[in-house]
């Protein structure tokens, strides 16, 4: 991921909503709407701006038949399909036919049952649908984890703390890839910031201050930012501001946490 | 200002997936009295051509009518529900035919000039001078955005693409169409929230 791509993601919910992600953005938005109750209802409500959308679509009219075509569907999802229509009215001589009434008579009593229990099973088969999906969503999540930490564990990186100057808590562990020039950032005990605003992340060169990522923390107070790209060459500090939705060029606010970062392991 | 008595036409949404879910047929029937020709139009205008349209909107109401127990009130209203299904069918098939040439041709082989579908909703005045009211709304919520936002909407919502596909068609930054994006549907939301359907929360 570039460095532009970083969007913060709850700045993701309109396109979520749209349907206008990539598969990897979908996924990772759909890891952090599992865990957001504010991207849920962010989400719930951009959908229901999709749906009005459609009322603008207006136009086109179906034919009157088309209502028939549905209910026809739906009849047929409840029985096994017949393959044709006319093998519902075979040509069979006489004496077959009495035979044929009195099958007639049990099937109906037998298609009855067919319909309950094919609606007890389409039950447990959703069911077994939903623990599928919730089996698949850990399953990503596990992978993600596994993959935070094998890049944690490559060789040369090393983990500078960031925190404030008089308390142990809230804090920021950066770790850092030197042969990526790449950063995985880790905040926790960290209070999610008022709304309007939110964390960003400052590389200090030169004294001066060069801007980087912006993020907000969970209600829990986690946060998990890779693949975060350092300016090139000699960075001495990290630190942390508290700054307007979106970011600033310079921090208008003090710093909130600061660390050195470390050139050797 | 919107009357907020005009949505208590669309009142009985939920009802009518309860009795969808406990295996009631008619109520299938209901439902598209109500949402059936708006997903239509939708799904026609993404796919140009009037059965895959049908096919569609057939296929909708068959899924419906499988997960009508597993509708969720916390994620939206029933034609939010609706309309995500019925767009998601229709733009995977979109995306898995060669669509630019077929959607060339059909569009001008197909032009769709029948009555609107408003004629449809009849049976219902309320129901349908509602929903007169509601499309203007949207109309005029789309039209009142600038012309790159309703540019980048409108190629998401009706040919899905993706934000980078968008960036890439119209030969833009990434971040420029998402940017665009974004503050294009808050401003839709905004505009647009008094005439959310009844069921949202």
């Amino acid at each position: 991921m570039s460095d532009r791509e970083q969007t913060s993601m709850q700045d993701l919910a309109a396109a979520y909503a749209l349907g206008a992600l990539s598969p990897e953005e979908t996924r990772a938005f759909e890891e952090y709407l599992a865990g957001s109750r504010d991207a849920q209802r962010e989400v719930a409500e951009f959908r229901e701006v999709s749906a009005l959308l459609a009322e603008g679509a207006r136009g086109a009219a179906p034919d009157a038949g088309l209502r028939e075509r549905v209910l026809q569907r739906i009849g047929r999802e409840k029985v096994v399909p017949l393959a044709d229509r006319r093998a519902r009215t075979p040509r069979v001589p006489f004496p077959i036919w009495i035979a044929l009434a009195a099958s007639l008579i049990l099937a109906v009593g037998l298609g009855t049952m067919l319909v309950k229990s094919r609606r007890e099973l389409a039950a447990r088969q959703a069911a077994i649908d939903s623990v599928r999906a919730t089996l698949a969503q850990v399953e990503t999540r596990l992978t993600e984890r596994e993959n935070t930490l094998n890049a944690i564990m490559e060789p040369g990186v090393t983990l500078s703390l960031l925190s404030t100057t008089n308390a142990p808590e809230p804090r920021v562990q950066l770790f850092w890839n030197r042969e990526k020039n790449q950063a995985i950032v880790h905040a926790f005990h960290l209070t999610p910031a008022d709304s309007g605003l939110v964390y960003q992340l400052w590389f200090i060169k030169d004294g001066k201050p060069i801007p980087s990522i912006t993020f907000n923390s969970e209600p829990s107070g986690h946060s998990l930012v890779q693949n975060v790209v350092l300016p090139e060459g000699a960075i001495t500090h990290a630190a942390v501001t508290l700054e307007p939705r979106g970011g600033s060029l310079q921090p208008t606010s003090p710093v909130i946490m600061i660390g050195e970062l470390r050139a050797s392991s | 200002m919107p009357d907020r008595g005009t949505l208590e036409a669309t009142t009985g949404d939920l009802p009518l997936i309860q009795r969808i879910a406990s295996g009631d047929e008619r109520a299938v029937g209901e439902l598209y009295d109500r949402y059936g020709a708006v997903l239509y139009a939708v799904t026609f205008r993404i796919l140009g051509e009037r059965a895959d349209a049908e096919e569609v909107v057939m296929e909708t109401f068959a899924q419906v009518w499988r997960e009508a127990t597993r509708f969720d009130t916390e994620r939206g209203s029933v034609p939010a529900w609706l309309t995500m299904m019925a767009r998601s069918r229709a733009l995977d098939q979109v995306r898995s035919r060669d669509r630019r040439e077929r959607l060339a041709t059909s569009a001008a082989r197909e032009d769709d000039s029948r009555a609107p579908a408003m004629g449809t909703w009849g049976k219902d005045p309320t129901r349908e001078a509602e929903q007169n009211e509601r499309k203007r709304k949207v109309v005029d919520a789309m039209a009142a955005l600038s012309q790159p936002q309703r540019e980048a909407i409108e190629l998401a919502y009706y040919e899905g693409l993706s934000q980078s596909e968008i960036a890439e068609r119209l030969k833009e930054p990434l971040g420029t169409i998402k940017t665009r994006v974004r503050l294009g549907m808050m401003k839709l939301r905004d505009v647009l929230r008094p005439y959310y359907f009844e069921s949202a929360s």
